[in-house]
Formats: C-alpha cells, structure tokens, sequence
C-alpha cells in the first residue's frame, strides 16, 4: 500500500469516526484544521485505524503525531 | 500586589515606561527587567518563597540542557525523573502534606486506632501550581523532542516567572512563551490598546460582578441554616457568577498585560456559559490546565486503556477530572467536584455523542438555548461543592435547598447594589454572547462610531468607580 492509498483509507475512519462526509485530509492536516478532532475523538479514530490496518502502535507514537503524514509514516512502517 | 490595587499600578507605569523607553531596542535588557520585575512582584507577597522559584527554575533550567544533549535514553529518563519528583514532590509538600496526613488520622480513626501524627504549619506558596506546570510540561516537551532548551537562563527563568500569569496562570506552554522571549519585540500600538480595553473589561468583572457577587453570596453562606431556600439558590447563583468573573476577570487582565509588553499568551477562557454540554464547557473554561492535563495526563492514560473501549475511554476521563479537582486544593470538596464532572461525561461516552456532534446551525436556537441553561443549572450546583468548606456542609447546604421554602421570597439586605450587580451580571452575559466570536468581550472595533466606543468605555469606568464592591476579595484562584 502506498501513501496515498493508506491516505485514503485514513480519510474513510475519520469520516466514519467524525461523522463528517465533507471531511477531505492531506498529509500536513493537524487536529487543529478538524474541529472535530479534539482528545476525546482522538483515541477512537487510533482503535479504528489500527483495526482497520490490522497493527499496533506504541504509545509513544500515538503522542508524537501532529499531523496526518506523521500517523500514515507510522503505518507504513508497519505495513511494508 | 494584586492587579487591582494601587502599589500594582506605580508599578506597571514604572515598569512599562522602562520597558518601552529605556531599554527599547535591547532584547538582553528587556529580558532581564521582566526578571527583575517578576522577582519583586513576587517578593511582594512573600520574600521567602522567591528561593524556591529561584532554585526550581534553576534545576529544571540545568535539567532541561543534559536531557537534550544526553544520546542515552535511560539517562534522559533519569532526569526527567529528577525534575518531576522535585517539582511535584514541593507541590505534594506544601499543599497536600496536612490533608494527607489529616485524612490518614481520620482513616485510622475508623478502626479506633488512634494516630500519634502531627500534621505541620504549611504557608502554601503562591503560584506554586502554576509555575510548576510550566516547568514540568518544558522537561516532558525537551524529553519527547517536541522543543528545544531555552538559549539562555534569562529566558527560561522569565518564562517560569512572568509576572501577569506568575500567580494564577494561564499556564503557557514552553513553545507559546519562550520563542517569544527569544524574540525581538516591537511596540504595536493594536497590540497594546487591544490588552487595555481587555484590562478593563477584566476590571469590571473582577471588581464590579465578582467582589459584589462575594460579598453577597458570603452573607448567604455564613446563614444557610436559617435563611429560605430561595436564597440558597440565590447563593448558588451568585457563587457560579462569582467564581467565572473572578477567574476569567483576573485572566483577562493577565492577558491584556501581557499584550501590553508585546507577549500573546494562552487564552484561559472561551465564553463557557454559553457551553452546550459538559465536554463543550470544559474545553472553555480554564482552558491552559485543562488542555495542559489533556496533553500530559489524559491522552497517556487513554492511549495505554484503548483496549478496553467505552470503559477504558471513562477509566482515562475520571482520573483526569478527578486530577484536575485536586489541583485546586488539599479538600476532599476539590476532589469530589473534579470526579463528579468526570461522572457527567460518562452518559455523553455511552450514548456516543461525544463523536457524533451535532454541527452548528443543524439545531434550533431554542434547543441551543435549552442546553445552555441546563448547563448553567448542571454548574450551579456543582459549584456549590467548590464552594463548601467541607463535604458535609455542601450536602446540608444540599438538603436545606430542597425544601418547600424554595418557592418563598428571597431575603436581601441591600436592595440597590443587589439590583446593580444583577444589571452588570446582565450586561456580561448579553455582551459576552453578542461578541462570542472574539477573543475578548471588548473587541469593538466593528463599531466604526469613536463616540459610541467612548461611551462604552466610560460606561464601564464608570461602574467601576462607582459600584466597586466595599470589600476588595482576594482572587479565588491565588490560592490554588
């Protein structure tokens, strides 16, 4: 899977998770640009990608992301 | 020193005229002198607490260079360490020590054993709350590579003891606070006359709303036991009115200093009466501890309890807002409020709508309404717990209030400053909801008219010179 697919796929739990359909990422979005995306939505949107990917991440990877890119890295690593 | 007494006054006029004229230019100097100045608005209060401000800044100062030089982890993780049990370890002390002690003798007290301990004359030092805030999140940001130190000890030092947000906060964080310490500045005129009208409206909420709103509410809650329940609620109200003026009155003025010398610092407050639901408000209200637990607390802990679902998700939200609760005071009331907020969450967890937000304009005005005032209600008593010197008189307080005499008349001894105040509590809430979308109520500039501005101005002054309660409280939050 390459970075845009995994974007795609990305963009799909947000909408789902967020209820949200005009919901459009890039690689440089923060949660700053989601009014939605806020502490509380966070946590489930990392369940439902690592479900949707079928990974894990560590803690400490859930705490660095400032940006969509930043989480898509983490799951390409993991889904080479 | 409070901001609104008049050794505070020379000393600002003092202070800004060095700042903008004298040492204009020089960024070095500039610096040096928010220091100074922070040190001797400090020593005002209390002299002896400076040593401990001086040397927790200069240990988290050292701290912070070897963590972010050190390449081994093990060791960056040992001086983190360092910095944490000295910074909270001085925060346990000297505000939870007593009530630990307290609640061990009384919990031995249970089984009849009686505990030969002897609890200790703690003065709690001002701010300490606040400023050890600051330095524990530049420690955990320096660690998680997030920032990079302080370039030199001025800065660093300055930053942990900014004098408008010294003693009851915003908590600004390293990345708001240092770059901008590390930065030339520049007199902006916008800037300045922006922080003094935000001044002003923060004078008249802390000075006309919330010290008459204390001076009220004290008389109610010194005579609960004997006065209706009407007046109860009456209490209730007033306190919740009190406690928001008073802290968001004193962030104001905090912010309009700083915007004064140049500094954009954290916004404390986001109009949280106007919240539509529990989590909406407290993304409003005391914004710089909430986010700061956010970021350091909650997320972690909702991080390492993801597998348990909706449970893990309110296992991570109690802890928090019991936290938060206990940041306020070594009193089990502090403790309660902050679990009881964590408990409202809980149906908005279940239900799922914390992830399911209606979007703004999909409700009606009347349903916004309703929520707000359901809020408010939620507030009013929930406030009545940080307000109670102890549990057991909150639940009384409780019980007296639920009584037949509830739909009797009020008793007021002053009717004209009741009335006044309930004027000017009017006139917060009606500008505050009509400037909502601003950083702050005073925000006019869309009245093209100077007259009409003018007027609103020396209205304000007016009411301020004017209707100044006779007892001039302390800010709640100082002793936090």
């Amino acid at each position: 899977m390459n970075r845009s697919e995994i974007l795609k796929t990305v963009n799909e739990v947000f909408i789902d998770i967020l209820d949200d359909e005009s919901l459009v990422l890039t690689e440089e979005t923060s949660a700053n640009d989601v009014e939605d995306w806020d502490s509380l939505n966070h946590i489930q949107i990392v369940v439902a990608v690592e479900k949707q990917f079928k990974i894990r991440f560590t803690s400490q990877e859930i705490l660095s992301w400032k940006t969509v890119g930043e989480m898509i890295s983490s799951i390409s690593s993991k889904t080479l | 020193m409070l901001f609104t007494s008049l050794p505070f006054v020379c000393f600002f006029v003092i202070f800004f005229l060095l700042y903008w004229y004298i040492f204009s230019g020089n960024l070095k100097l500039q610096n040096s002198l928010i220091l100074t100045g922070s040190y001797v608005f400090y020593a005002w209060w209390d002299w002896r607490f400076l040593f401990l401000l001086i040397g927790s800044s200069a240990l988290n100062y050292i701290l912070g260079i070897y963590i972010d030089k050190s390449k081994n982890e093990k060791q960056k993780s040992l001086l983190l360490w360092i910095g944490l049990i000295q910074g909270l370890g001085c925060l346990l002390f000297f505000k939870y020590f007593n009530f630990f002690i307290k609640s061990f003798i009384s919990a031995f007290g249970v089984f009849n054993i009686k505990a030969d301990i002897y609890t200790l004359n703690i003065i709690l030092p001002l701010g300490i709350s606040f400023y050890t805030f600051r330095t524990i999140s530049y420690l955990l940001d320096i660690k998680s590579g997030k920032i990079k130190p302080a370039t030199d000890w001025v800065v660093f030092f300055s930053y942990v003891a900014f004098f408008p947000g010294l003693l009851s906060g915003p908590i600004d964080r390293p990345k708001t606070l240092i770059p901008q310490l590390e930065k030339k500045r520049v007199f902006d005129y916008s800037q300045a006359s922006d922080g003094m009208r935000q001044i002003l409206w923060g004078l008249f909420k802390k000075i006309v709303i919330a010290d008459n709103c204390a001076l009220f509410n004290a008389e109610i809650f010194d005579h609960y036991k004997t006065l209706p329940a009407s007046s109860l609620l009456f209490g209730a109200f007033l306190f919740t009115i009190q406690v928001y003026a008073d802290f968001s009155g004193y962030s104001d003025m905090a912010i309009g200093l700083a915007n004064l010398l140049g500094f954009k610092i954290t916004r404390n407050f986001n109009y949280p009466f106007f919240a539509q639901n529990i989590a909406d408000f407290w993304r409003r209200w005391h914004i710089s501890l909430t986010s700061w637990l956010t970021d350091y607390v909650f997320m972690p802990l909702s991080a390492y309890f993801r597998d348990y679902g909706k449970s893990g998700l309110i296992l991570a939200i109690l802890i928090n807002f019991t936290l938060i609760g206990a940041w306020h005071g070594a009193n089990w009331t502090f403790v309660f409020f902050g679990f009881l907020n964590g408990c409202f969450y809980i149906p908005l967890v279940l239900r799922g709508t914390l992830n399911k937000k209606k979007k703004a304009g999909s409700q009606s005005a009347l349903k916004a309404f309703v929520n707000m005032a359901g809020m408010f209600i939620l507030l009013m008593f929930t406030f009545l717990i940080f307000r109670a010197d102890s549990l057991s008189q909150a639940f009384d307080y409780y019980g007296k209030l639920f009584s037949p005499s509830l739909f009797s008349g009020f008793v007021i001894t002053e009717k004209l400053n009741t009335a006044v105040t309930l004027l000017c509590i009017a006139i917060m809430l009606l500008t505050e909801w009509l400037q909502r979308d601003k950083q702050h109520a005073l925000q006019i500039d869309a009245i093209k008219i100077f007259p009409v501005r003018a007027l609103i101005y020396f209205g304000l002054i007016f009411f301020i010179l004017s209707f100044s309660a006779t007892k001039n409280a302390d800010f709640i939050y100082f002793k936090f």
